[in-house]
C-alpha cells in the first residue's frame, strides 16, 4: 500500500489531461507559426514540467533504475541528464505527432522492421482475409504506426481507447488533419461490443489496443514482473484475443538515430485457453508481453512515455480499482 | 421455469450443445445440463467472461443482438430454458 503522500494517481486522470492542454496549444501554434518557432517554446514548456513535476521525475528515475538493473547495463542508470532526456524525447514525439497528423511525415521516411511479413497480411485482409489484433505500447510513438495503417495502406484500423480523456485527445487529432482513424471508446466489454468487434474483424478490419496501460474503470488486470518488479498490466488485449479467437501482433514505433522505425511482430498465432485455465493463460501471455516490452525498452530507453507511477504496490491481485471513485473524480491538480 | 421455453426442446438442446462447444466442456453431453440448472455460480459454474463468450456465440449463431443491460442479461442467461426463451424472442424481433 502506498503511503498517503505518494498516493498513486491514475494515468487516465493525471497524465493525459495535462498533455491534452499542452497539445492543444502546440497544435494551434504549429498551425499558425510552423514547427520551427514553436519548438523552443515547447522545450521550455517541457523544461517547466521537468522542473516542477517532481512525481513524474521520480517515476522516470524509477523506470530508468529498474531498466538499468534488469538489463545489467550500468550506463542506463538514471542521471539528471538522462531523466531530462526522457522528458525531451516526449516533447520531440509531440512535435512529430503533429507532423504525422498533418501528413508531413511521409511513409517513405519510416523504416519498417517486419521480419515475419505482417504487412502482407495487413494488405491481404483488404481482399477477404480476416483482420487481426495489434497490441501497441506507450514506448515510442504510436501515431506513426497509425499513419502507416491509415494513410499509407488504407487498412481500416479501429483504435480501442479507454477513457474520454483519450477521446478528447483524438478529437484534437481530427483538428490537426487526420480524420480517417476510427476510435472506439471501450469502457466495458459487453456482448454488443464483442459482436461489433467480431464483425469488424470479419470484414477485414484490424483492432489496435494498448497493452501497457491499465484502464481506470475496468478491474481486469494482472500482476506481472516487468523489469524485475511487479506491475499491473491490463488483461483486456488478451481477453479480447481469446474471445474473438484472433491472432495478436505487437506493434511499436521507435525513433532510432532520428528516424522512425516501425516494428511489427507476431505474438500469439491462435489464442485459446483450456477450460479452467483462462486466468493462468492470460497471466502467461501478459508476462510474456512484459518481457518482450522490456527488451524493446532497451532499443530506445528514453522513449518510455509512461510518466505515471508504473510499479504500484500490489494492493491485491484480485480486480480492484486503483483508487476510490471519489479521488478519481478529483485528482490533485499537480504535485508541486 | 418458463413454460414457453419448455415447448422448444430442440432449441434448448442446440443451446446446450453451443455452450459445450463454445466453452470447451467436452466432458459433458447436451443432455447432461438440465434446462433449469443455473448456468452461473454453483450450477454449471460459468463466470462473466464465459457469459461474454457465450453471448458472442449466440449472436453469431442466431443472428441476434444481445444488448448490454446487465440486469436483464443475467436473467436471460440464468438457465438454458431462459436462454432459449430469450433467443426465440430476439430471433423474432431481429427477423422482423
Amino acid at each position: 500500500m502506498a503511503d498517503g503522500g505518494a498516493r498513486t494517481q491514475h494515468w487516465a486522470t493525471q497524465k493525459e489531461r495535462g498533455s491534452f492542454v499542452l497539445m492543444k496549444l502546440t497544435a494551434l501554434a504549429v498551425r499558425r507559426l510552423g514547427r520551427r518557432p514553436v519548438t523552443p517554446v515547447l522545450y521550455l514548456i517541457v523544461l517547466y514540467f521537468f522542473v516542477f513535476g517532481r512525481q513524474a521525475r521520480r517515476n522516470v528515475r524509477q523506470y530508468q533504475d529498474y531498466l538499468s538493473r534488469w538489463s545489467n547495463r550500468p550506463e542506463l542508470r538514471p542521471r539528471l541528464r538522462s531523466v531530462f532526456g526522457q522528458f525531451m524525447a516526449f516533447a520531440d514525439s509531440l512535435l512529430d505527432r503533429l507532423d504525422v497528423w498533418s501528413g508531413k511525415l511521409r511513409l517513405e521516411q519510416v523504416q519498417l522492421h517486419d521480419p515475419a511479413g505482417l504487412r502482407e497480411r495487413l494488405l491481404l485482409s483488404q481482399h477477404g482475409g480476416r483482420g487481426q489484433i495489434l497490441v501497441g505500447t506507450h514506448l515510442g510513438n504510436l501515431d506513426v504506426c497509425r499513419a502507416l495503417a491509415e494513410l499509407g495502406e488504407q487498412v481500416p484500423l479501429n483504435v480501442l481507447v479507454h477513457t474520454h480523456h483519450v477521446a478528447h485527445f483524438h478529437r484534437l487529432q481530427g483538428e490537426a488533419g487526420d480524420r480517417s482513424l476510427r476510435l472506439l471508446q471501450v469502457s466495458e466489454m459487453d456482448a454488443a461490443l464483442m459482436l461489433d468487434l467480431s464483425q469488424r474483424l470479419d470484414r477485414g478490419e484490424w483492432l489496435a489496443i494498448a497493452g501497457d496501460r491499465v484502464p481506470l474503470h475496468d478491474g481486469r488486470r494482472v500482476m506481472v514482473d516487468f523489469l524485475g518488479h511487479p506491475a499491473a498490466f491490463p488483461q483486456g488485449p488478451w481477453l479480447l484475443a481469446g474471445l474473438l479467437r484472433c491472432p495478436v501482433n505487437l506493434l511499436c514505433c521507435l525513433k532510432i538515430d532520428g528516424r522512425y522505425q516501425i516494428r511489427l511482430e507476431p505474438f500469439i498465432e491462435a489464442p485459446a485457453w483450456e477450460r479452467g485455465q483462462r486466468e493462468a493463460t492470460i497471466a502467461r501471455w501478459a508476462q510474456r508481453y512484459a518481457e518482450r516490452l522490456a527488451q524493446l525498452c532497451l532499443l530506445a530507453p528514453l522513449q518510455w512515455f509512461n510518466f505515471y507511477p508504473y510499479w504500484q504496490a500490489p494492493t491485491s491481485p484480485s480486480p480492484a480499482h486503483p483508487t476510490s471513485g471519489e479521488s478519481d473524480a478529483h485528482p490533485r491538480r499537480a504535485a508541486r | 421455469m418458463e413454460p414457453a421455453a419448455l415447448e422448444q426442446p430442440a432449441l434448448e438442446q442446440e443451446i446446450a450443445q453451443l455452450i459445450i462447444d463454445t466453452l470447451n466442456l467436452e466432458d459433458l453431453a447436451a443432455t447432461d445440463i438440465p434446462v433449469d440448472q443455473p448456468l452461473f455460480g454453483e450450477g454449471l459454474g460459468l463466470d462473466s467472461v464465459d457469459a461474454l463468450e457465450l453471448a458472442l456465440a449466440l449472436q453469431k449463431r442466431y443472428g441476434i443482438r444481445i444488448e448490454s443491460n446487465a440486469k436483464h442479461a443475467s436473467q436471460h442467461f440464468a438457465t438454458i430454458a431462459s436462454l432459449a426463451a430469450y433467443v426465440e424472442v430476439q430471433r423474432t424481433a431481429c427477423a422482423s
